[in-house]
């Protein structure tokens, strides 16, 4: 707990709570942009002006960032201008080619400026600026401070489902998300468990609870999913010996990667959520180390790595430092074949 | 949802067994091959580059138009492919996204979402990129693996001996005097079951050499009823199009 807790201050952006605003009001979370009241009004004119302009700034960006780190090209920019138009129109199919009409849009026109512009300039993802991520099935908010759920962690919940139509009681029972973020995972897979199962999500950062609290109320499964504060294990003190499964997505960037990452992540995204230490492995250990405990037997383990060699670096040391805890151990890939999961089962 | 979860629970299996060489090309030709090719004729593509639908298809070196009359033992024929479940499909193509470069995961901002599926007994290749998640992706894209299927592979016609399919008479006009009130309503091609008419459709068509008269007689139809029939759909228009360039007939408008 100390540990994430320094890092949350050494990370590069200081998040919002250094006020002293009550809790409260501090960890409101922030509707996202395409469930907010279309009560701004614009002319159809004028939000053609924005997006052409919008689309100048895209088209100035070329492959820069892409050259740069790995970032985001004009095509891709472009993609999530008509999303973030879609999100901000009051009917998100509306054609604002036609003609000079009023028309309701979710954000003002100033805003939209001074998002487009954040967009470019500074970078800002634009699942902040939109306030939102499309993952699976699901429209789950997200703002600063919260990880964005990647593609890759949706095959968690698909090898979750996978285990519980193997064996039925695992979909009874009760299942943790460590480290849950936006509380992707534990919503994913909230949806899929039978009628007794549950879920607790935990997470350090408050703003990933308050932010995952509001997700799983927008999916109405307060009473499948709870959500605790704390470091790793500890909200779950007392439940040793109880999970039918354990997920989760921890930090597992080497520290030496983060100062390189692409910028989207690395100036925005929490440092919290990324960095796993030298080498990445830190909290992937103690997860493995924390899943021994409270697994029961014939309980299911799923963890996202950062690919082939920290997928062997568990498998060895759940042999060799777990001996006889586990079996059944595998290293499953991602849709790109990079060896990316590490899945197991409680002896 | 369950339908959902099945889904990717079976992209997981699926994934699973490629990573264990489970499938080996169709176009190898092996005693072992689990799909029996004999009939199915995959029409060469090379020409249409790029159907209007947003896919793309990787095209087979099959150049012929003909289909084998045999009726022999076949597992599986191109409309048992589109009157497979959606997770039976799943089960027979392989899935990948793009952007493979680099490491992935955490690393990235990622909102490239594309998916690409390729349906391994055939090789045709669909691949959806608009919607912001993967998974609405993954569906997309199967849905135009369907619309790929019924256009690009072919069933063999005896013309002698045909009668329409129901799945053909629910899509044609009322007018037609082939057609009896039994086929219900006409399907029209935002309906799911268009694919499977436009795929007897196509396949007749193929078989009387893309005559549009001979077809519209078999079919109960005027030829001006069956053109405007073949010209509602985009990709249906295209492919018969393209099938009557190859007899140097002159396409439909």
């Amino acid at each position: 707990m100390k540990l994430g807790l320094t890092r949350a201050c050494f990370g590069c952006r200081p998040i919002c709570y250094t006020t002293s605003l009550p809790s409260s009001t501090l960890n409101k979370p922030q509707i996202p942009i395409f469930l907010r009241p279309p009560a701004y009004s614009a002319t159809s004119l004028d939000l053609r002006k924005w997006h052409e302009w919008a689309k100048g700034l895209a088209v100035s960006v070329g492959s820069s960032f892409a050259d740069a780190d790995n970032g985001p090209d004009t095509n891709l920019l472009c993609r999530e201008l008509n999303w973030l138009l879609q999100d901000s129109l009051e009917d998100p199919k509306h054609d604002i080619r036609q003609s000079n009409e009023s028309l309701m849009l979710r954000t003002s026109l100033d805003d939209l400026y001074h998002l487009w512009k954040q967009r470019i300039e500074q970078r800002r993802p634009f699942q902040y600026i939109v306030g939102c991520e499309h993952w699976r099935d699901l429209v789950l908010s997200v703002q600063e401070g919260v990880l964005i759920p990647r593609p890759e962690t949706e095959l968690i919940v698909d090898m979750a489902f996978d285990e519980i139509s193997k064996n039925e009681s695992l979909g009874q029972g009760l299942w943790a998300d460590m480290g849950t973020g936006s509380g992707a995972l534990a919503i994913g897979i909230g949806r899929t468990l039978g009628t007794r199962g549950r879920v607790i999500a935990t997470d350090l950062s408050p703003v990933a609870v308050s932010v995952t609290t509001y997700n799983v109320s927008r999916y109405g499964l307060q009473d499948v999913i709870e959500v605790k504060q704390g470091s790793w294990f500890e909200p779950l003190k007392g439940f040793e010996g109880k999970f039918a499964g354990i997920v989760s997505n921890p930090p597992y960037i080497p520290s030496e990667h983060i100062p390189k990452l692409q910028a989207e992540v690395g100036r925005h995204e929490p440092t919290l959520a990324l960095d796993g230490g030298v080498g990445g492995m830190d909290y992937l250990i103690h997860l493995c180390s924390g899943a021994a405990t409270m697994l029961r037997g014939g309980g299911f383990f799923m963890f996202e790595t950062n690919g082939e060699e920290q997928c062997k670096l568990i498998i060895d040391f759940m042999k060799n430092e777990l001996a006889g805890r586990f079996c059944n151990l595998n290293a499953v890939p991602d849709f790109s074949d990079i060896q990316r999961f590490v899945t197991g089962v409680r002896r | 949802m369950a339908l959902a979860a099945h889904f990717n629970l079976i992209l997981l299996r699926l994934r699973l067994q490629l990573r264990n060489s489970y499938y080996r090309s169709p176009y190898v030709s092996s005693v072992n091959s689990p799909f029996n090719l004999s009939k199915i004729t995959i029409i060469n593509a090379t020409r249409i580059r790029r159907l209007q639908l947003g896919c793309y298809y990787c095209v087979s070196n099959s150049h012929s138009y003909t289909s084998s009359s045999s009726s022999s033992s076949s597992h599986l024929d191109a409309k048992s492919y589109l009157q497979l479940s959606d997770g039976e499909l799943m089960k027979q193509c392989e899935m990948s996204t793009f952007k493979a470069s680099g490491p992935g995961g955490q690393h990235r901002n990622k909102r490239e979402s594309a998916v690409r599926l390729k349906h391994l007994p055939t090789g045709v290749i669909a691949q959806a990129v608009e919607d912001r998640s993967q998974h609405k992706n993954r569906a997309s894209a199967l849905r135009r693996l369907r619309t790929l299927l019924a256009l690009k592979v072919r069933n063999p016609v005896d013309v002698d001996a045909y009668s329409p399919p129901l799945e053909l008479l629910q899509i044609l006009p009322l007018k037609s005097t082939v057609r009896g009130a039994e086929s219900g309503p006409q399907i029209g091609p935002n309906n799911p079951k268009f694919v499977l008419g436009m795929q007897a459709l196509i396949d007749l068509i193929f078989a009387v050499e893309g005559s549009i008269s001979e077809a519209a007689k078999i079919l109960g139809l005027s030829t001006g009823a069956l053109s405007r029939l073949i010209l509602s759909d985009d990709s249906l228009r295209m492919a018969v199009n393209d099938l009557r360039a190859s007899k140097d007939l002159k396409p439909l408008k």
